[in-house]
C-alpha cells in the first residue's frame, strides 16, 4: 500500500498533520456542563412557538371574525390543548435519548442507527406535534377570511394563499419527505451492517 | 460525599490519562469529521466534554482506548448525522469511486496537498466507514477497529481494503492529471 501513494503511506500523511492541541481545562469542562443546563433551557422555550403562533392566530381570528367565534373557539382549543401536548412530546422524545457520552458501552454501527432513528422519530414528532396544530390555526384563519369575504378573498389573498400552499407543499412533501426515504435507507444499511456481522 | 468526590477524582484522572494517551489522535479525529475551523473546534470540545462526562460510567470492561474512540466517534458521527440532515450528501464507497474517477487538480506532490487530498476524501465518507479508515490511520488493527465499530474484523479488513484502494485511486488521478 506505501507505494501506492505519492511520498509517503496514507497513515504518515494522516499522522504528519499539524494540530492544535486541546486548550480545554477541567474547569472549562465543568463550566460547559453547567451551561448544557441552561442550553436545556434555551430548547424548552424554543418548543413554545408553535402554542404561541396558535394563540396569535386565535386572537386574530377571534378579532376579525367575530361571527364564526362558535366554531373558532373549539377549533382553537383543540388546537391549542394539540400544540401544548406538543411542547410535552417535543421536550420528551428530544431529552429522553442518552447522549454521545452516556454510550461508551455500545459500538459505532448501533450507535449510528439508534442516532438516526432518534432523528427521525425527532421530525415525525415536529410533524404531528408543531406542525399539525400551526397549520390547522393557518387553516382557520383562511376558512375564516373565505367565509367572510366569499369569493372575492381568493382575489385579494391570492398572494398570501398562493405562498401558504408553497411553504406546506415545500415543507413537507418535498423536504421532510425526502428526508424521511434517506433516513429509512440509512437505516436500512445499517441493519443490513449488523445482521451481516451476525452470520 | 465522599463517594461522589472519589468518583469525580476518578473521573477527572480517566480523563486526564485519556487526554495524555490520544490527545492530537483525538484532534485529528475531529479534523477528520468537520472542514470548518471554526465547527471544528466547537466539535473537539464537545467530543472533550462528552469524554469526561463519559468517564462517570467507564468500568473497565474495555479499553480505555476502545472507550475514548468510541465516544469521541459517537460524538462526531453525530455532529455529521445532525450536520448534514439529508445523506445524500454524503456518499457510499462505491460512489466515491466513482467520484474520483472524475478527479481533477493539481498532483499531490508536496505533503500538505497529500492530507488536504486524503482529509477531503475521508470527510466525504459515511461516519461507519470514516470510523474504520480513521482508526486504520491511527494505527489499529483489524481487532481494535472491530470493537470500536461493531463490525466483525472480516467486514472491517474488507471495509480497510476497499477505502484504501479508493484513497490510492483517488491519489493517482490527481497525479496523472497535473502529469
Amino acid at each position: 500500500m506505501r507505494g501506492d501513494f505519492p511520498g509517503d503511506d496514507p497513515k504518515t500523511i494522516w499522522r504528519s498533520q499539524s494540530i492544535e492541541a486541546s486548550t480545554l481545562t477541567l474547569e472549562q469542562i465543568r463550566q460547559k456542563a453547567r451551561e448544557l443546563h441552561s442550553k436545556t433551557r434555551r430548547e424548552l422555550l424554543r418548543t413554545l412557538a408553535g402554542p404561541l403562533m396558535v394563540a396569535f392566530c386565535y386572537v386574530f381570528c377571534i378579532k376579525e371574525f367575530p361571527a364564526l367565534q362558535k366554531v373558532l373557539h373549539p377549533l382553537f382549543a383543540f388546537a391549542l390543548v394539540w400544540s401544548l401536548a406538543g411542547v410535552y412530546f417535543l421536550n420528551r422524545g428530544k431529552w429522553s435519548g442518552p447522549m454521545p457520552g452516556d454510550t461508551g458501552f455500545s459500538a459505532g454501527v448501533e450507535f449510528c442507527r439508534r442516532e438516526i432513528e432518534r432523528r427521525r422519530d425527532h421530525f415525525r414528532r415536529i410533524l404531528l406535534w408543531w406542525f399539525g396544530p400551526v397549520l390547522m390555526a393557518i387553516s382557520a384563519i383562511i376558512l375564516g377570511l373565505v367565509a367572510v369575504a366569499g369569493k372575492e378573498v381568493f382575489t385579494k389573498g391570492m398572494p398570501f394563499l398562493t405562498l401558504v400552499v408553497v411553504w406546506i407543499a415545500g415543507y413537507f412533501f418535498v423536504v421532510r419527505v425526502r428526508q424521511q426515504r434517506d433516513f429509512r435507507r440509512e437505516i436500512d444499511a445499517l441493519n443490513a451492517i449488523e445482521k451481516e456481522n451476525s452470520r | 460525599m465522599e463517594s461522589i468526590s472519589s468518583g469525580q477524582a476518578n473521573q477527572d484522572a480517566l480523563y486526564r490519562d485519556a487526554l495524555a494517551q490520544y490527545g492530537p489522535s483525538l484532534e485529528r479525529l475531529a479534523s477528520a469529521y468537520e472542514a470548518d475551523p471554526e465547527k471544528r473546534r466547537d466539535l473537539s470540545q464537545d467530543i472533550h466534554f462528552q469524554l469526561w462526562r463519559s468517564f462517570l460510567r467507564y468500568d473497565a470492561r474495555c479499553s480505555l482506548r476502545t472507550w475514548t474512540y468510541r465516544v469521541a466517534h459517537h460524538v462526531a458521527a453525530s455532529h455529521v448525522i445532525r450536520e448534514r440532515r439529508v445523506f445524500s450528501t454524503l456518499v457510499g464507497l462505491e460512489e466515491l469511486e466513482l467520484l474520483t474517477d472524475k478527479g481533477q487538480g493539481q498532483i499531490a506532490a508536496d505533503q500538505r496537498i497529500n492530507l488536504n487530498r486524503l482529509s477531503a476524501l475521508i470527510q466525504r465518507l459515511k461516519p461507519l466507514d470514516r470510523q474504520v479508515i480513521i482508526s486504520y490511520l491511527e494505527d489499529m488493527d483489524a481487532a481494535s477497529i472491530s470493537e470500536i465499530t461493531g463490525l466483525s474484523p472480516v467486514n472491517v479488513a474488507m471495509r480497510i481494503h476497499r477505502i484504501k484502494t479508493v484513497l490510492a485511486k483517488g491519489f493517482h488521478e490527481g497525479g496523472s492529471h497535473a502529469g
